[in-house]
């Protein structure tokens, strides 16, 4: 390191994706006094960790845990917060970067919206349109905030579907316009977009879902009662669809069987790699079963438990105490009898075959690179792992990189847990900020 | 007669969250009604900027001294009203939010009785309200270093962060050389890297740094103050050093499972049975023999001293299965020849690579047998191993030339003093516990104070260096912005009331409190007190009260909430 060139660097950082672990690097950097640009796709700052019920293995709620967390970065007097907004081009000049926001329009003023869902409320398409963040089990109108917690509370108008976007013309007045009292409606709104320059760049884009549908033998997509464990986050939250009744085709379940590694560790689908948070995540929800339908028969088939975090290899032995069964061996068939599922599977300890009629499976789908993550790494030069994810510098060094000031946090590095993707935003925190601290402190 | 205070009272729709289950206009109406209510009104979100300004505007023009603002739980959005009343010049403390979301609206069924109850939480609060006391929110400097107790890899990484970052690092290491277990091991799992390589380097970036401050053997002795300004006393030696820091991370490792606890096991007993950190050394020394002779047939057991009721430790050791695929792998190598077979329970290859790892040592003929060994016996100079196989569920005798023991991670002998000295917490499994099992895997219970590495819960290199970085910037955060804030919602205590029976000390989790050895009153340390009120509840004359919860305020409260309602 040459402490001439350092001098150099702009005391300030971007950091891509708005979920826990972005949030986290951002409000760790912002907190030092540097400023910090916090990028965010979807209309609101949250991530995957805002759609999850409760958090093994303690079963605190997810919501009410990182609700504080959103509203702090929204106020932070050093984070410009672009929520609804994209990367459309970054490179590394010298030892700064440029990169180019695109701020995508909401059709709201956001400095007049009061987030009051007046135009929501009166939108033609009113619980119509599949509310992504229910994983489509809930539905929304084409005026909408994600989820009621969002942060901006600002509404933002889906131009996929809105009837003035698509069509031009909603009834004599669009509904919307007519209802929002401060007048926050702007259908002229425009894309906008904004140049920084920053010293560092810390990547928190996250991860997609294993899509089930790509193993046809499990049903996913064709019979209504196999679903995916977000899907069952959303089922079983208060604040979801069903606001947390577990029901499935109007009864509730008694015979659930939960499928661990679809998706993970599995050749045939390309990803050898394990998913670290299913057997967790299973365990959890099996646990949230029992307690809402206390006489349920619940059976967990995996390959091997993987309770290695703090805390879960007590978890793991709790919820068998409270009766759920756990059978060594995947499902290799699921077929429909009648109302009920069956699962056939075999147990490998107690080597047979067996067939379990269920009302509900539930699919512990595997975490993925996102499907878009090679538009940000082509950009900058940043290279990615054999599993897709994008490469640590090393493996005992999975925040470095091999570009001088982009670091990693979160799942974009390779599946993890909470606390393991916070540790890591805050470890991408302090080697940015030191970063770009060098300049002014040495 | 007393002029009658003037109140602000607001109540949130919280979209429909509140408005759902509570008649908001009701409660309004019914606050307008109430003594020194001047204004009461309903906002569809309370929170948001209009909100705010509706809120600011009021207090400016109608003179408005108390604020009152029924919305959803304080944790929210407190500080948000805070900052609004604060700008409007009124002190932040003379405002009281009322929960009808989380605890009315949320958890209610019927709207008439939801409105009722949303009623007397008001009508409580309004009354608390008039009580409340202006506070002064104080700054601190903060004493521009830090001190890292364990001079491990966690240790090494969180010293640099720092000192790299300008700040004087003082890093105070037990024994007499840095590196600590990860210095023990030959290579490094996923990529066989030769980490003394990489550990090396580091060490000599730390002694290179001029910001860096070395206590090599030596211990910390007692640590007085709190965040901003911690007192530490360094024993080295014989000799005494006393330091000041501003923050402090704790990273002072694990030590191993001692596997002569498992007498069944015969380590300790017979020479063959070794630990994996022995097999470590066997293989940094290149020297596998074993009683004279090149061991071919191998056993590994998993999970000795973890996942294991009769020792007390019911955890997972996170780092076993991997080290024993890695360690099976070399002695492959080595030994083309060799039969090595892995006894586990459930192979946790979890991390990044690890599953890949685990089917190349498949790969390379490594057989995974799945049940542990229960017993290890020596016959003549051979071993004879007992195990069931679960899957196929046949007991089995076989013998074997080496037995190694992926002996687990237990918290370090010694945790136990230092929590003592620092007043921390632990978590069932005897690791020292972090502040919050999800959002704050760095932070302690104590502010100022953060876990890096194994001292918190077992874990990988990369895990220990990735928490490390992340306790450093908890750290720097302090360092970087130079000033503190203190809460001023800490305890008081009347000395004309206080006895000095130091019962109240004995229940404060913080150590805030200690008694003036002069006059025998007991005085609170406000940078340590978090104002749980525990005190005031131990202290039999009441001469402890927690600021902006006297009991005056408190028991107002009470009171409306206990009598019937009188309109």
């Amino acid at each position: 390191m040459t402490e001439k060139k350092l001098e150099d660097i702009i005391p300030e950082a971007l950091v891509i994706g708005g979920g826990i672990a972005g949030m986290q690097a951002a409000l760790e950097i912002a907190d030092k006094g540097f400023k910090t640009y916090l990028v965010e796709k979807t209309p609101s700052v949250g991530g995957r960790m805002s759609q999850l019920d409760k958090t093994f293995p303690t079963l605190d709620c997810a919501a009410c845990t990182i609700t504080p967390k959103m509203v702090e970065v929204g106020n932070h007097p050093n984070i410009e917060l672009l929520t609804y907004s994209e990367i459309k081009s970054i490179e590394k000049i010298g030892d700064n970067f440029k990169a180019v926001i695109n701020k995508k329009p909401r059709y709201v003023d956001a400095k007049k919206c009061t987030g009051c869902g007046s135009c929501a409320e009166a939108c033609v398409l009113k619980n119509r349109i599949p509310n992504e963040f229910d994983e489509n089990k809930g539905k929304r109108a084409a005026a909408y905030v994600p989820f009621p917690q969002a942060v901006p509370l600002k509404y933002t108008i889906d131009p996929e579907r809105c009837l003035t976007i698509t069509k031009g013309k909603c009834g004599k007045n669009p509904k919307c316009k007519e209802a929002c009292k401060p007048e926050a409606i702007d259908f002229s709104q425009k894309e906008e977009s904004l140049e920084v320059k920053v010293g560092a760049v810390i990547i928190a884009t996250g991860y997609d879902l294993f899509d089930a549908k790509q193993k046809p033998e499990l049903g996913y997509g064709k019979y209504e009662n196999v679903i995916t464990g977000l899907e069952f986050e959303r089922l079983v939250s208060s604040s979801g669809p069903t606001k947390g009744e577990i029901i499935i085709n109007g009864k509730k379940p008694k015979n659930i069987v939960f499928i661990q590694c679809v998706g993970s560790r599995d050749h045939s689908v390309g990803n050898e790699y394990c998913s670290r948070v299913c057997c967790m995540y299973t365990a959890k929800q099996a646990h949230l079963i029992k307690e809402k339908i206390p006489d349920a028969k619940v059976t967990i088939c995996y390959i091997d438990i993987r309770a290695f975090g703090k805390g879960f290899e007590e978890f793991y032995e709790r919820v068998q105490k409270e009766g759920v069964i756990y059978r060594r061996g995947l499902p290799s068939e699921i077929y429909k009898k009648g109302e009920k599922l069956v699962v056939k599977a075999e147990d490998t300890l107690a080597n047979e075959i067996y067939e379990e009629e269920a009302d509900l499976v539930v699919l512990a789908t595997g975490i993925m690179p996102r499907k878009d993550s090679k538009d940000i790494s082509s950009m900058l030069g940043l290279s990615h792992t054999p599993d897709k994810f994008y490469a640590e510098k090393d493996p005992q060094d999975i925040i470095n990189t091999n570009i001088d000031g982009v670091y990693l946090a979160g799942c974009c590095q390779g599946p993890k847990d909470i606390p393991d993707a916070v540790a890591q935003a805050s470890g991408a925190a302090a080697l940015a900020s030191k970063r770009i601290s060098k300049g002014k402190r040495l | 007669m007393k002029k009658q205070t003037k109140i602000g009272f607001y109540i949130c729709h919280c979209g429909t969250n509140i408005a759902a289950k509570v008649d908001v206009k009701l409660v309004a109406e019914h606050a307008k009604k109430i003594l020194g209510v001047t204004v009461a009104k309903d906002y569809q979100y309370m929170c948001s900027d209009p909100g705010q300004d509706m809120i600011k505007k009021d207090i400016k023009e109608l003179s408005l001294e108390r604020i009152v603002i029924a919305a959803c739980s304080p944790r929210m959005h407190e500080l948000t009203f805070r900052k609004a009343v604060n700008q409007a010049g009124l002190n932040p403390y003379l405002l009281e939010i009322v929960n009808v979301r989380e605890q009315c609206s949320w958890v209610h069924e019927d709207k008439t009785k939801a409105t009722e109850k949303a009623k007397e939480l008001v009508t409580a609060s309004i009354a608390r309200a008039k009580l409340l006391h202006p506070l002064k929110e104080d700054t601190m400097d903060v004493t521009p270093s830090a001190l890292v107790i364990g001079g491990g890899i966690a240790g090494i990484e969180s010293a640099l962060d720092i000192a790299e970052s300008g700040f004087k690092t003082y890093l105070v290491e037990k024994t007499d050389n840095l590196g600590g277990n990860v210095a023990k091991l030959n290579k490094t799992f996923t990529n066989l890297n030769d980490y003394s390589i990489i550990l090396k380097k580091r060490i000599e970036c730390l002694k290179a740094n001029k910001n860096v401050e070395l206590y090599l053997n030596s211990e910390v002795e007692s640590v007085e103050g709190s965040l901003g300004n911690f007192k530490i006393l360094i024993y080295q030696e014989g000799k005494k050093h006393e330091i000041n820091s501003g923050v402090i991370i704790i990273a002072t490792g694990y030590d191993l499972f001692d596997a002569k606890q498992k007498p069944e096991l015969g380590y300790g007993k017979y020479n063959n049975v070794i630990t994996s950190m022995d097999l470590e050394e066997k293989l940094s020394k290149d020297n596998l023999e074993i009683n004279g002779k090149i061991p071919k047939k191998i056993f590994f057991l998993q999970c000795v001293g973890s996942r294991d009721h009769s020792v007390g430790n019911e955890y997972c050791s996170r780092v076993c299965c991997i080290t024993s695929a890695k360690q099976a792998m070399q002695l492959k190598e080595k030994i083309p020849e060799a039969d090595i077979s892995i006894n586990y329970i459930d192979v946790r290859a979890f991390g990044k690579g690890f599953e890949e790892f685990y089917e190349k040592a498949q790969k390379k003929g490594i057989i995974y047998r799945r049940g542990l060994i229960s017993e290890v016996n020596r016959k003549k100079d051979r071993l004879v191993i007992k195990a069931e196989d679960t899957l196929s569920g046949e007991i089995y005798e076989e013998e074997a030339d080496m037995v190694v023991l992926a002996t687990g991670m237990v918290p370090k002998k010694g945790s136990e003093k230092l929590k003592d000295i620092l007043k921390l917490q632990k978590s069932s499994d005897g690791f020292y516990a972090e502040a919050h099992p999800k959002l704050k895997p760095l932070d302690t219970s104590l502010d100022g104070i953060y876990l890096a590495g194994c001292c918190q819960g077992p874990k990988d290199i990369a895990d220990s260096v990735a928490q490390a970085h992340g306790a450093a910037s908890r750290a720097l955060t302090y360092l970087f912005k130079g000033q503190v804030k203190t809460d001023p919602v800490v305890s008081e205590v009347d000395s004309t009331m206080c006895a000095g029976c130091d019962l109240c000390s004995k229940v404060c989790e913080y150590g805030a409190l200690k008694i003036n050895d002069y006059e025998k009153k007991m005085i609170v340390n406000t940078a340590l007190c978090k104002g749980c009120g525990a005190c005031n509840a131990a202290c039999p004359s009441s001469a402890i009260s927690l600021k902006h919860y006297t009991t005056e305020q408190v028991m107002s409260q009470v009171k409306e909430l206990s009598s019937p309602e009188k309109e």
